[in-house]
């Protein structure tokens, strides 16, 4: 059976590249880490894979803007390939650093089928410092997001400065009425966290912790779904396997809805492009 | 041409920056400013018209959604403005990546007398704000001299067209490169010249270097090359290779230990061989997992069939003291560069911090480079950008106060590894460097960047001089290089590689060239910030992100293409020979030539005379204090005391989980914030193996004796790893030595022969607590001069000495990470555990130091008692009879117990009546039950199902059933000696004098 070419980018200061690629192979796909200039000589071609991986990381030191220096760097030298890949229906996913850079790119949130246009913004969380916490985000059910389709809540670490999610209000409104807000900032139950700290931990407009663009293939999140490639990567594991050894139950190990989202990703060109 | 460009927020956003100098500026000094907006200035020397300065300035650099900016000052009302510039020569990191973007960007490159400079300015509005709070905020919050400069503006002096007024911050050294001839007619004359040139020669080596350059045959192999007496290449070389950080004289000395109390003397020859190389080398024998040890960057133990773990630590403490931030990320960003540069180079996958400092609450007359505050929040943050910025999680750290630190501050970075145990079917731990090998050096530029440490921070400062000797790090650069050289190594590129630290390329070229037996080194091609270094400035230079790797020729371009795909700088500025010489050049001209054996040539040991006074006789004794009445507010006190309290605010600005393979985190607990004993970490993702890493740090226990800070040091580290699932038969040792000064002074050091005694006595229980723990130490690092002299009131200095005060880092490889434990209780219902004896051991305990008091009776390990507890317990672990485990540490059980109820969230009912008791030293009491630091013990609890089962594996050792845990409430209710209620808190009454401290910090 075909395989499914996920492209994972790395290089200028990229740093999550090793475990995205690996979630993608758990997912089924064959992953390739792809430094950021491979693609600029045109060593590697973009058109030879179905979808792209925009990782974390600090890409230039995050200095003048997170993600502004690669996302100029990228439309400079590949952003035709980036706009006839999106046009050819394949997926693109950004996380952390890598929905910086899209926004920033343009291929967020793409109004109007414009791709290039910068409308929304990832900047300085509320807080005023790095943080690393994990996060209980719920899922938006009527979102095209490729990417979250079966999930409704999800919990994953977020770690980041700049995820504060801004844009015109206007502009937030037509991403809520397009549902192209994907993921929101909750409380355990799911209920919106209504920007109480740490719930939302950056004060992102709306609790929007990702969005995506009107097709639902290109998806944008400051959390990590790729680092909750394993069980134990939850912060509640050992209590939650302690209830289920008591019950007589187990768990597997990489059942994890991170690997689901990456799933999803994999099945939709699976069923759509091969 | 110079351009500048301002940035800023636009005015309805939230300016984080700004807020967070009006906070300080309150919570610090009282002052009030109203209203703040930060600036970015980005000035850009270079031939650039209009349109291409508008098209970086809208392209580059503004951000439309949220910034504003213009080629001319922006006009943003203030009362007054402060700005804030790098001196010449510091690393701009932000002005580095600019020049990258706009060469990329405008297709444009930059010749020398280009450039890019990055500063900022804040905009202030406040009634009452005067001058002198501007410049105070200026000079005590928002700059460093060392490496910044400030202005200040008030409304009326501020030229709408000039702005801030910003000048290139460059180096201009308008000097013609050379090389100087010594004369060493006399030691006397020697000595004078090391003095003068800072060389830090040791008045013993001197004779020894001149017997050298005198020696008939030395002159006349030197006439062939144009040389006679020494350059000063050469002596620099010498002066670096023989100094404590490169050559550990220290541990190498010799040391007359006299025991005041019988009066006998034992000569010691060598700390190091005998202490540490000698039971290390025993227990690699013994352990097939000890891959490499005491030779490398870095050591080396098994990891799994495929893999190699490399652990080392570091201290960076006196550049810290001085510029917080910078010596603090240069820290981190260096101790990442050892493992890279162990074997054949390995992945970097987690480090972790450790942070000694003194009260930052202090008021008092002394005053310190930097007040313990303001250090602690730019050492905090030098490790965030640098830790996180190399994609390295931090997944473990300590931050502990005293007095003592007020003198020198410690800050400990720690940095591991992986790597494939085979390279192109080589094992990847060997290395090595052959004649005909190209000597390629990598990643930064050099510098006039840490010459001679800090002693160079006695010169004087004109407009562009640069401040070299505090550095600040460029992970950014560093993680390109890392990279790179993973890819290089894969391809069998690398035979050998080190890193670029003390000492420069001396120290790197010089040790690497001794396996080849001989070097040329072409000092002209090595690539320079600025132009105007002499030789001996080129060979020594300190300047950061570098590494130094052997490359065949028939490899050098296959090397080249990927560092240029990775934009990583790589130069060829040498070769290695087997001619027996280090042959330093510069164009054709001969700058030193000395033979590789130079070093061997008899250089005396350092001697140090030791006098043990046993605590008794310093006069120590029990405090007389009375049971209190009152244990609830006791308790508390305790929980909000510095060392005890929660420092979670730190941790959260560490990215403690990048690479995917986070098991147990640094915080645990149902609100996440309880301090976990030890950290999991799944190097290899798709395994199921994991890496456990503890921390322990004691210094108190000094006070009474160094002997027993160690063991139980040691002892913690272990504990920790066993609470987490760690494995008994597989544990590495990693010991950092800070020490103060051990070298006798009538005047200046009166008590340095005590701090000897302390440190011989260390060693000798860093060897017995290895060899009964099994642990074989896989690396060590010693800072050995922790001491600091501060102004007082009265214009007098005082000395202040660090406690001395070791960090012992241990690690275990778990085969399951399944079967890991975090040491919060999970279930209502389970039984509550105390393993391990209580004893009167209040010695030098925080409870002691609550009332301000020493005492006697240091806690004491019990190795033999102690290893069968630990495996049964372990045993126990492995076969899931164990629902959660902590260690007990630092406050006892008074303060152990609390963390342990906050983190499960569930109530406890106890009776500490019921755990081990050792009355030998001495009646108990309720306080010595609460808050006693006895070692080798643990909480446990465990399902009642198990309960069988895990009592018969410990069998006859020391534990007791203490309770149980209840989920019919949140309290934490114990009762004592005679069965009488001593405490019952509620879960938010712990939690809220936990948080009581720095609960409010982000």
């Amino acid at each position: 059976m075909k395989k499914v070419n996920a492209l994972v980018l790395t290089g200028f200061g990229l740093n999550c590249d090793n475990e995205t690629a690996f979630v993608f192979e758990r997912a089924g796909a064959v992953a390739n880490r792809v430094h950021i200039n491979a693609l600029v000589s045109g060593k590697v071609k973009l058109e030879d894979f179905h979808i792209l991986a925009f990782g974390g990381g600090f890409s230039w030191g995050d200095d003048h803007g997170a993600g502004v220096i690669q996302a100029l760097k990228l439309k400079n030298h590949i952003g035709r390939d980036l706009l006839n890949f999106v046009d050819d229906k394949k997926l693109v996913i950004g996380i952390c650093n890598g929905f910086q850079a899209l926004v920033n790119l343009g291929l967020l949130p793409g109004l109007d089928s414009d791709y290039t246009r910068r409308s929304v913004s990832v900047t300085y969380n509320d807080c005023g410092n790095f943080r690393d916490q994990w996060v209980h985000l719920a899922a938006n059910d009527k979102s095209p997001c490729v990417f979250t389709k079966g999930i409704d809540m999800a919990d994953f670490p977020v770690r980041h400065g700049e995820g504060k999610f801004i844009a015109d209000q206007d502009v937030v409104d037509t991403l809520v009425e397009n549902n192209q807000v994907v993921f929101q900032y909750a409380d355990k139950k799911g209920n919106p966290a209504n920007s109480e700290f740490p719930l939302n931990p950056n004060g992102s407009l709306n609790d929007i912790a990702g969005i995506c663009d009107p097709s639902g293939r290109i998806f944008g999140l400051m959390p990590h779904p790729e680092a909750y490639n394993h069980v134990t990567n939850h912060p509640d594991w050992t209590r939650k396997a302690q209830e289920l050894k008591r019950k007589g139950e187990s768990v597997d190990p990489e059942m994890t809805i991170g690997i689901q989202l990456f799933q999803n990703g994999v099945d939709y060109i699976q069923e759509t492009l091969f | 041409m110079i351009s500048c460009i301002e940035i800023a927020l636009k005015k309805e956003l939230r300016d984080a920056d700004a807020s967070s100098l009006i906070k300080k500026a309150d919570s610090y000094f009282g002052i009030d400013i109203e209203h703040a907006r930060s600036v970015n200035i980005v000035t850009i020397e270079s031939d650039l018209d209009q349109g291409q300065l508008e098209k970086i300035k809208n392209e580059i650099l503004t951000n439309p959604v949220t910034q504003v900016s213009s080629l001319s000052p922006l006009d943003i009302d203030f009362d007054w403005c402060i700005w804030i510039g790098y001196r010449p020569g510091v690393k701009d990191n932000p002005g580095a990546t600019a020049v990258e973007a706009i060469k990329d960007h405008l297709g444009k490159n930059f010749g020398p007398d280009e450039g890019v400079y990055t500063s900022k300015r804040y905009c202030l509005k406040g009634k009452d704000l005067t001058r002198e709070d501007a410049e105070k905020m200026a000079s005590e919050l928002l700059s460093n001299s060392i490496i910044q400069q400030f202005k200040v503006f008030a409304i009326d002096d501020w030229d709408k067209e000039i702005g801030a007024d910003v000048k290139p911050a460059k180096v201009i050294l308008d000097h013609v490169p050379c090389f100087e001839v010594v004369s060493i007619d006399s030691d006397e004359q020697l000595a004078k010249i090391s003095d003068e040139r800072n060389l830090a020669l040791n008045t013993r080596d001197i004779p020894v270097i001149r017997e050298y350059f005198l020696a008939p045959n030395v002159l006349a192999s030197r006439k062939e090359v144009g040389l006679e007496k020494p350059t000063d290449v050469e002596l620099e070389y010498i002066s670096q290779a023989r100094s404590d950080h490169c050559n550990h004289n220290t541990f190498q000395g010799i040391f007359k230990y006299k025991d005041a109390s019988t009066g006998e003397i034992v000569i010691e020859n060598s700390l190091f061989n005998t202490y540490i190389k000698q039971p290390t080398l025993q227990l690699k024998e013994q352990k097939d997992w000890v891959v490499s040890v005491l030779w490398d960057n870095a050591g080396v133990g098994t990891f799994d069939a495929e893999n190699n773990y490399v652990v080392t630590g570091e201290t960076h403490n006196s550049p810290s003291n001085m510029e917080a931030y910078g010596g603090a990320i240069t820290g981190i960003v260096g101790v990442y560069r050892d493992p890279m540069g162990t074997g054949l180079g390995s992945k970097l996958f987690m480090g972790s911090f450790g942070y000694c400092v003194g009260n930052i609450h202090y008021n008092g007359p002394l005053k310190p480079p930097l007040h313990p505050r303001r250090l602690l929040d730019g050492v905090i943050e030098g490790v965030k950008d640098g830790g996180n910025k190399s994609g390295v999680p931090t997944t473990f750290g300590q931050t502990l106060f005293n007095p003592g630190y007020m003198g020198k501050s410690l800050v400990f970075v720690t940095a591991l590894g992986i790597m494939p145990s085979q390279v192109k079917g080589e094992p990847s731990h060997e290395k090595k460097t052959s004649p005909g090998e190209l000597i390629i050096m990598s990643g930064g530029r050099v510098g006039k960047d840490g010459i001679h440490g800090v002693t160079a921070s006695s010169e004087s400062y004109s407009e562009n001089t640069p401040a070299g000797h505090v550095q600040i790090g460029d992970p950014y650069t560093q993680k390109k290089m890392h990279d790179f050289l993973l890819i290089c190594r894969d391809e069998g590129l690398i035979p050998f590689i080190t890193d670029n630290g003390g000492g420069g390329l001396s120290s790197s070229v010089g040790e690497s060239a001794m396996i080849s037996n001989g070097c040329e080194v072409w000092l002209d091609k090595v690539p320079l910030k600025y132009e105007g270094l002499d030789m001996w400035e080129i060979w020594i230079s300190e300047s950061q992100e570098r590494m130094t790797i052997s490359v065949k020729p028939e490899n050098l371009d296959r090397f080249m293409e990927l560092s240029d795909e990775h934009e990583v700088e790589s130069t060829v500025i040498g070769k290695y020979t087997d001619s027996g010489k280090l042959h330093i050049k510069y164009k054709d001209e001969t700058c030193a030539y000395v033979d590789m054996d130079l070093l061997d040539k008899g250089f005396p040991s350092w001697q140090f005379d030791a006098v043990w006074t046993p605590p008794e006789m310093r006069g120590l004794t029990e405090p007389v204090i009375s049971t209190p009445s009152d244990f609830n507010s006791l308790l508390l006190s305790m929980l909000e005391r510095p060392n005890v309290c929660s420092k979670e605010w730190i941790m959260r600005q560490y990215d403690h989980e990048v690479q995917g393979g986070s098991v147990i985190k640094p915080l645990v607990g149902v609100n996440h914030n309880i301090p976990s004993d030890a950290a999991v970490t799944r190097p290899v993702l798709g395994s199921p193996k994991g890496l456990a890493f503890s921390q322990s740090l004691l210094p108190w226990y000094s006070k009474i004796d160094a002997y027993h800070m160690m063991t139980c040091t040691i002892d913690e580290a272990v504990r920790r790893l066993i609470s987490v699932g760690g494995n008994f038969d597989h544990i590495g040792g990693l010991d950092n030595f800070c020490w103060p000064n051990i070298q006798f002074d009538e005047k200046k050091n009166p008590d340095g022969k005590f701090k000897a005694a302390q440190l011989v006595r260390a060693c000798r229980a860093l060897k017995e607590a290895c060899e009964n723990y099994e642990i074989p130490l896989l690396s060590g690092k010693d800072s050995m001069y922790v001491d600091g002299h501060l102004e007082g009131a009265f214009g007098e200095r005082i000395k202040i000495s660090a406690l001395e005060t070791v960090q012992f880092s241990a690690t275990s490889v778990i085969d399951n990470v399944m079967k890991c434990i975090s040491m919060e209780p999970k279930m209502a219902g389970d039984l509550v555990y105390v393993l391990g004896t209580t004893a009167n051991e209040l010695g030098a305990s925080e409870f002691y130091e609550m009332f301000h008091r020493t005492g006697l009776n240091v806690p004491q390990v019990d190795f033999d008692r102690n290893k069968v507890l630990y495996k049964a317990l372990q045993s126990a672990i492995d076969d899931e009879l164990v629902a959660s485990c902590h260690a007990v540490s630092r406050g006892g059980l008074g303060v152990h117990l609390p963390y342990i109820l906050m983190g499960g969230g569930l109530g406890l009912e106890l009776d500490l009546s019921a755990a081990p008791l050792d009355e030998s030293c001495g009646n108990l009491s309720d306080e010595i039950l609460l808050f006693s630091e006895s070692a080798g013990r643990f909480v446990v609890t465990v399902s009642k199902e198990n309960q069988a089962e895990f009592e018969q594996r410990l069998g006859s050792m020391a534990y007791g059933c203490i309770g149980t845990v209840t989920g019919a409430h949140d309290h934490l209710k114990i009762s004592g000696l005679n069965k009488t209620a001593l405490v019952d808190l509620s879960a938010q009454q712990l939690d809220n004098a936990f948080n009581k401290a720095f609960g409010d910090m982000i």
